[in-house]
């Protein structure tokens, strides 16, 4: 094991952490709010993140659109498929319970991975752009541009997020129908809509992230599983249904996992976070910034 | 056929293969308060429940002004201006108040009238105005009655069916509930209430239903019940004076 051989490398992997955790989180707020209305763990997070990667590799490649020009498309296409996704086969499966939705999500993400493969084969990819290498120094800290840039839109899209469900209508509607779908429902709410809602900005998320991974790593079709591994880990730290939680729930798990690769080894960073994701789940199960449930009398 | 404002013909209901209500009919006209009374199990809130479609009658009608019902969904049904406070208020716990008595007011048509209502909330119900920033979670059991009665309110219904407010409260809660169900009513909203507080429900109703074990008993005005004696001794507690 070797000890960090200055301050300013602490930071520097300190920094990296949070980086790269702020992508994390991104991914997971969406998952925590697909699940806080609907109650569907959407593994099929990562492969939609993928998705999302491959059509951004796809218009880089053939058009050399840039990038963070592509969240821009990225994000109504996805939002759009995110609504027929909950409508055409989410709400279908909802009052069959948890498991048939978790079943569907499961299946989704193993046609999604074996469709990607198909039209894109299984070869990694990567996105290289002019500015790919790029950093700039804060101090004797070295930042890389495109992490930054990152880390700039998942606050963003927490703040977007955040503001949605406290300021607007529609955002406390998801809130109530989180809550209570019924009650929402005496009171004039579609519930199926706000639901369809919630799942379009969970997946618009997700396309998000998606973009953000490809900029960062090379990827494969198969390489979305792990993330969604890590955003419901995310979810997990941070709390359920919070949507704060979930984006330092990434965080930690980000900082977590670059400290414990430098300080030990690569391979050890895995271990580390989920050795730390236990620790949570057994001595404050409900997460850092969650709340503890409250039956409904 | 008169023209009822809500009409329940014939209505039939079941929980998987136990029949819950039988054949039950009844009436609500405008402007009026109308009760269902009667023990536990007696279909009373199945039967509010038939009317916003959260459940589905197998058999019957349900009529609101003119439309059968039985086949909209709850959203629906609301949206024609029924507001159903069900039974346990059903408040959205971890929202504020302000907050649950905006969802009250979500359809845009209503929407549009969001500030007016809230203060005719408040008028009802002054002593929600000192906690909109409170979670509805944290209130009182009144004060969760005075605001799922409030929410419910918040889409200007044209009639309100109340599940048990009375259960739970202090006496002098239930007391202020029932005026201000009357203040209500006087106000131009028709009541449909359910209630077990047969007392204070023969005071205000204009007119009664008694359900038993999915099937009705007898109706009538209070003070036609009041003078029956099976009536008397089954919700009252009296003995026949022939006996």
């Amino acid at each position: 094991m070797t000890g960090f051989t200055s301050f300013a490398v602490f930071f520097q992997i300190l920094i990296n952490g949070v980086l790269l955790g702020c992508m994390y989180g991104v991914a997971a707020i969406g998952l925590s709010l697909i699940f806080g209305c609907m109650e569907i763990i959407f593994i099929a997070q990562g492969a939609v993140m993928i998705l999302a990667a491959y059509s951004i590799y796809w218009m880089f490649t053939l058009t050399s659109i840039d990038p963070f020009f592509g969240f821009l498309v990225i994000l109504p296409i996805f939002f759009g498929l995110g609504w027929l996704m909950y409508v055409g086969l989410f709400q279908r499966v909802q009052k069959a319970g948890k498991n048939s939705s978790l079943l569907l999500a499961f299946g989704l993400m193993i046609l999604l991975e074996h469709l990607m493969a198909l039209i894109w084969s299984p070869n990694t990819r990567s996105v290289t752009t002019s500015y790919s290498a790029s950093a700039f120094n804060l101090g004797r800290i070295n930042v890389s541009v495109t992490r930054f840039v990152v880390a700039i839109v998942a606050l963003a899209a927490t703040g977007f997020v955040f503001l949605f469900l406290k300021r607007t209508m529609l955002g406390k509607a998801v809130r109530g129908v989180s809550e209570d779908r019924l009650a929402a429902s005496l009171l004039a709410i579609n519930p199926v809509r706000v639901s369809a809602t919630t799942f379009a900005i969970g997946i618009a998320l997700a396309g998000v992230a998606g973009v953000a991974t490809c900029i960062i790593y090379p990827f494969d079709p198969y390489f979305g599983f792990l993330f969604s591994l890590k955003a419901l880990i995310a979810v997990a730290f941070g709390g359920l249904g919070s949507v704060g939680g979930a984006l330092l729930g990434g965080v930690i798990l980000g900082v977590l996992e670059s400290l414990s690769s430098y300080t030990i080894s690569a391979g050890w960073a895995d271990a580390v976070t989920y050795a730390a994701f236990l620790l949570v789940l057994i001595l404050r199960p409900e997460g850092l910034l969650g709340r503890r449930s409250v039956e409904r009398p | 056929m008169a023209n009822h404002l809500l009409e329940v013909r014939n209505v039939e209901i079941f929980y998987g293969d136990a029949q819950a209500v039988w054949g039950v009919s009844f009436h609500v006209d405008t402007g009026k308060i109308v009760a269902l009374v009667g023990a536990n199990g007696g279909g009373k809130s199945t039967l509010l429940n038939s009317i916003s479609s959260v459940i589905r009658p197998s058999k019957g009608e349900i009529v609101f002004s003119g439309k059968s019902v039985v086949r909209l969904k709850p959203e629906e049904v609301a949206a024609m201006g029924i507001s159903h406070v069900p039974e346990g208020r059903r408040l959205f716990s971890r929202l504020t108040v302000l907050e649950n008595l905006e969802l009250g007011a979500y359809p845009p048509n209503i929407r549009r009238y969001m500030k007016e209502s809230l203060e005719r909330a408040f008028d009802f119900f002054p002593l929600l105005r000192d906690r909109i920033h409170q979670a509805a979670g944290t209130l009182s059991g009144g004060e969760q009655q005075m605001l799922a009665i409030a929410r419910a309110l918040m889409a200007r219904p044209i009639l309100l069916m109340l599940d048990e407010p009375s259960l739970g409260l202090a006496p002098l809660f239930v007391e202020r509930l029932f005026e201000t169900i009357q203040t209500l009513n006087g106000s131009g909203i028709t009541v449909l209430l359910v209630e077990q507080n047969v007392h204070q429900t023969l005071e205000i109703a204009d007119y009664v239903y008694v359900l038993q074990t999915g099937t009705l008993k007898m109706e009538g005005r209070p003070e036609d019940l009041l003078g029956n004696p099976d009536f008397r001794q089954a919700f009252l507690g009296m003995v026949r004076a022939d006996t």
